[in-house]
Formats: C-alpha cells, structure tokens, sequence
C-alpha cells in the first residue's frame, strides 16, 4: 500500500528534469551534535540550495529534527546539548558562540509541529514578530500584516476578524497563521519541523501548496514522516537513520532508485 | 464482538448471578456518595451566610447610631461619651498598606517567577523555590516581631531619611514622604505585607509559568524574541488567569492580615498624607481594641469586620471584571 503510494505521487508530482544546481545557502560540515553524552548527528555533510525544498525524511530519533534545530540554534535554550563542526548561512558561521542569535532567527524562521500561535489577537500575532525588527507605522503595519497574511494564504478567511484571538483558529489556519508569522519577518531560511502532523489533510495540501509557494522567495528545509510529502513538496530529500546522514540527492532519485540498500528499505516501508 | 456474547452467555448459564441485586447496591453507594458531597459544599454556603449573619447582626446597634457616615467620619474616640466612632482611617490604612505591598510584591515576585522558571540555573532552583516556600511558612506573629525589632529600626534609620530629604520640597510626592521616620508607620507595615505576600505571588506564578508549552516559547525565541520579550508578551498573557489568581489570594491575604501589622502600624486613627506616619488597619484595629470593648465601641469593630469583608468583596469582584476585560481586549 505505501509502497504504491509512494512510487506513484513520486513519479507523478515531481518533475522529471532535476532542477539545476541552486547556490548554496546553508552549509554544513562535519556537523556534530550532542545531547549531553549521546552522541545524536553524525558527521552530517550537507548544503540547502538557495530557494530549493529540502526535506528531511527518517525513522523517529534519527536526528532530523536535531539537526533543523541546530539551523537556527534552538538548542542553545537548553542546557547540556552542543553542536560541533561548521555550519555557515552565506559567510556567517551559525555555530560561533558569539553570534547574535536574535539576529540569526530573524534570518532563519521555523514553523513547529504543532500549531504555536501567540495568545494575543490574529493581527497581533503577524505585527509582534514584525516589531521586533522594524519601526513602521501604523498604515504601514496594516499593509505588511494583510501582505504576510495573503502570504500565508490565510487573509480571505480572517480579513474580518483580525481583531479575534489567534487562538480561535483552527488547527490548520493557526498553522498558516504561524506560517504567515514567519514569513513577516522576512527571514531568508524557513524551517519546517513536521508542519502538518497535526492538520487534517485539507489543511495538509494548502500547507503543502504554501511551502512551494514560499520557495520561491525562500530557502525551506521540512523535516516531515510523511513520505509522499516529501515526494510532493522538495526538490531534494536527505535520509537520515540513527544519526547519520545516509542519502542525499535530488527527490527524483531517492523515491525513484535510491543508491542505498537502507534509504531503499524506508521508503518502501520495510521500516520505520 | 461475538465472542463476548458467547462469553455472557456462558456466564448466565453458568450462576444465578442477580444484576439488579448488584445494580441497586451500586445506586445506593452513588447516592450515599452524592448527599456526602452536596451536604459538604451547602455547608460551605451556610457557614459563609452565618457569619455574614451574625456579622450584621453584631454592628446593627453601630449601623444604627452611626449610618453611612461612619464611613467617612475620622475621629475614633471610643471613650467619649457618647462615643464617637469612624472608619475612615482603618479604611484608608488597609487599602493604602495593601495597594504599597502590591506595588513592591507584584514585580519581585513574578521577577522571581520569571528567574526561577526562565533563566535561573538548574542547580539553584530548587534552593532558592525552598527558601520561598519557607518564606510562606513562618508564622505572621514571627513577621510583626521581625519588624518591630529589626526592620522598623533599620527603616527608621537609613530608608526613611533618605527618601524624606530626597523628596522635600517636592509638590505632592513631598507630602507622601514626609517626616519624621518613624519605628511604626504605613510603610513599614506595607513591606512586612510585602515580604508576607510575596511566597504567594511566586509560587503560584512558578506553577503556571510552568504550564506554558515549551513548544510556544521556542516559537517565540525561533523568531528572534528576547528572553525579556518572550515573558512579557508569550509566557504573561498566555498565564494571565493563573497570575491575577495568585495576586488576588496575595492581595486578600494583605487586606486581612493583622497580626503582623498590628505589631507595626502604630494603630493610629489619623490620617497623614505621609506613608513614613502610623495609621491603622480594619484587622490591627480590631485585634488591638476588641478584648477591651463593650456596648457601642464593640458594635463599631464589629461593623468595621464587616466592611473588611465587603471591601474583600468588591477586590475579588473587581478582579473579576478586570481578567474579562483583559480577555476581551486579548480577543477572546
């Protein structure tokens, strides 16, 4: 069953040519990472294409979401966990201790599993992230707020209830509204940790049909359990198992004729 | 799902085992177990309405004598004859000593909270938690002697001085802090409040700072938010209920607390635009003159309780409508 699944969408929504080579935006060297003594990355080698899709597929605990909270440094909030090896967004190195992580994370946005909007109102929710940067009036703010809500695809269905809690939302407008948030800021790197474990699947494919809007004018890195997912959504899939980077190649390719024996096993649904 | 009807079937078969038998003996436990817990929660309401009761019933010759002006009348000379009795002071000390400790205990304490639960070490947590819940636990007779002996001197001495001559010549903030210091005064009794109320507003503040998903706070760091930024504008809000709770249980605990303040106050009648002067509270008058009162005068403090209880009253009530209002503008 999955394995037809997959095989189908695979060939059916992903184009056939690979896309070009894209300028790297996020590179990663030799990339370690630790949770206290356990050993989670591996020696992880990778770059995310300039506005490409980069998803992230594998077993639970093989370290996907690991290694898209070392992107923007989320790690650093808890103590105990830390990253080695070389990890560079254009010419700035992420991992070096005294960057401005502020900074970093207007740079580098991340949308969770779960639905996280903030306990104030829908407009509230877009204009906070957009205060932390900017300076801007009031007309001003309106027209970015109704920019990223369109951005988010979620401005025909709040238009007259901005005014609402951003609690009151459903689950998959509170994750286009957490989207539309992100996007606000004007980050150029967009993490996606499971976007749509928690949706339903009309929400799942207008969350899906966003992040290839977004890719446009963004760089996405999605870490997702949901194989055809990947096949519909990225450009280029990494597998990753126990820590290690198995695969990484064009989406085509892995869902098509993967090279390695375990990312093969996966996808056909042998285990996982 | 066929094999349980089997299964039932079998077992009928098997032993005269007499359903409504076992069914009625449920029922009367249930029953039991209902009138237990609604005899327990109509007791609370019959203890509140006796003492409300017996409240009004006590002050009826003072409400009588004395009307609504008692409300505003100053002079409290229950010595004359007849006497003259008005609550304006203790009125005006509870609020004022409860709304200086508010002030001091509302932002140190969910300052704590906010240390103890966002940025403080993991190793110095549970001390420092330890040592506020401690704070909780001595007793208030324990605070009044702390601050006659220790804490009223010390005031006297460095505080007080320092912010009279700072702010003499001031326009009205002059008049607040105006001298001379004093062992007793407003203030003093409003830290000790403080101080007393504190533990409260953290430990409730903790627990439900505590409660906030991990999850909100990482979106709000993942878009570059300040640890001072995520609190004021993720974690406060998203705990609003949760704190107003605990500052309102701080705040009832303030308005009512009197043995401590009695220590401290100086239990004077009179009003003085300065916090450095003694004043008095309901509670600290009451607890000072009842033992001594008969006729009329101990008709007055007993009007004075009463006033305590309906100014306890229309805090929490206006809590109340405070936390709506917030929901509303939050877009609830």
């Amino acid at each position: 069953m999955t394995e037809l699944s997959v095989s189908t969408t695979a060939a059916g929504h992903v184009p056939q040519v690979p896309l070009p080579e894209a300028p790297p935006k996020v590179t990663v060297r030799n990339l370690n990472f630790y949770y206290g003594e356990h050993h989670a990355l591996k020696n992880i080698n990778l770059t995310l294409g300039t506005n490409r899709v980069t998803a992230f597929i594998g077993p639970s605990g093989c370290g996907k979401s690991t290694l898209l909270r070392v992107f923007n440094r989320m790690y650093d909030l808890y103590p105990g966990q830390r990253a080695v090896g070389q990890l560079m967004l254009d010419q700035t190195n992420i991992l070096d201790p005294k960057l401005d992580l502020n900074l970093l994370r207007a740079r580098v946005g991340m949308v969770f599993q779960k639905p996280t909007p903030f306990p104030m109102t829908i407009y509230e929710n877009i204009a906070f992230g957009i205060r932390l940067y900017e300076k801007i009036s009031k007309s001003e703010m309106d027209d970015r707020v109704e920019k990223a809500l369109r951005g988010g695809a979620l401005w025909n269905e709040v238009k007259d209830k901005l005014n609402a809690s951003g609690l009151s939302l459903s689950g998959g407008q509170q994750q286009r509204l957490c989207i539309a948030r992100t996007v606000a800021v004007r980050p150029e790197v967009i993490l996606f940790d499971e976007p749509c474990s928690a949706l339903d699947p009309i929400s799942t494919a207008k969350v899906e049909e966003l992040i290839q809007e977004l890719s446009e004018d963004y760089t996405i890195a999605i870490v997702t359990h949901n194989m055809q997912q990947a096949a519909r959504v990225s450009d280029k899939t990494a597998f990753m198992y126990l820590g290690e980077l198995i695969e990484f190649d064009d989406t085509n390719k892995i869902f098509t004729s993967p090279s390695d024996r375990r990312t093969q096993d996966y996808i056909t649904g042998r285990f996982g | 799902m066929a094999d349980m009807a089997v299964q039932s079937d079998v077992m009928e078969a098997a032993g005269p085992y007499d359903r409504a038998k076992a069914l009625s003996a449920f029922k009367l436990g249930d029953l039991t177990f209902y009138w237990i817990t609604r005899i327990s929660a109509i007791s609370v309401l019959l203890i509140l309405g006796g003492i409300i009761l017996s409240l009004i019933v006590g002050a009826w010759p003072a409400m009588k004598e004395y009307g609504f002006a008692f409300l505003w009348t100053q002079r409290w000379a229950p010595s004359a004859d007849p006497p003259v009795l008005g609550a304006l002071g203790p009125i005006y000390g509870t609020l004022i000593t409860s709304i200086i400790a508010m002030m001091i205990a509302i932002p140190v304490g969910i300052g704590i909270a906010v240390f103890l639960t966002e940025l403080c070490p993991q190793m110095l947590r549970r001390p420092i938690g330890i040592a506020i819940e401690l704070l909780a636990g001595i007793p208030s007779i324990i605070y009044g002697m702390w601050g006659f002996f220790v804490l009223g001197p010390f005031l006297a001495n460095t505080f007080q001085p320092f912010m009279i001559r700072i702010f003499e010549g001031v326009p009205v903030l002059g008049a607040v802090f105006a001298g001379p210091p004093s062992y007793l005064s407003l203030f003093n009794a409003a830290l000790i409040l403080a101080i007393m109320v504190l533990p409260f507003i953290t430990a409730i503040s903790v627990d439900v700072f505590k409660t906030v998903p991990p999850v909100l706070k990482e979106a709000a760091y993942g878009m570059g938010c300040t640890t001072w930024e995520v609190v004021r504008s993720v974690v406060i809000p998203y705990t609003r209920v949760g704190v107003i709770g605990g500052i309102m249980l701080a705040l009832g605990r303030a308005l009512g607390e009197t043995m401590a303040v009695t220590f401290i106050i100086g239990n004077s009648f009179r009003i003085s635009s300065s916090i450095f002067a003694p004043g008095t509270t309901i509670s600290a008058a009451i607890a000072s003159e009842f033992a001594e009162s008969d006729g009329l005068h101990q008709s007055g403090l007993i009007l004075l309780g009463l006033l305590l209880f309906v100014l306890t009253f229309f805090v929490l009530a206006g809590a109340r409508l405070m936390l709506m209002r917030l929901e509303r503008k939050a877009g609830k």
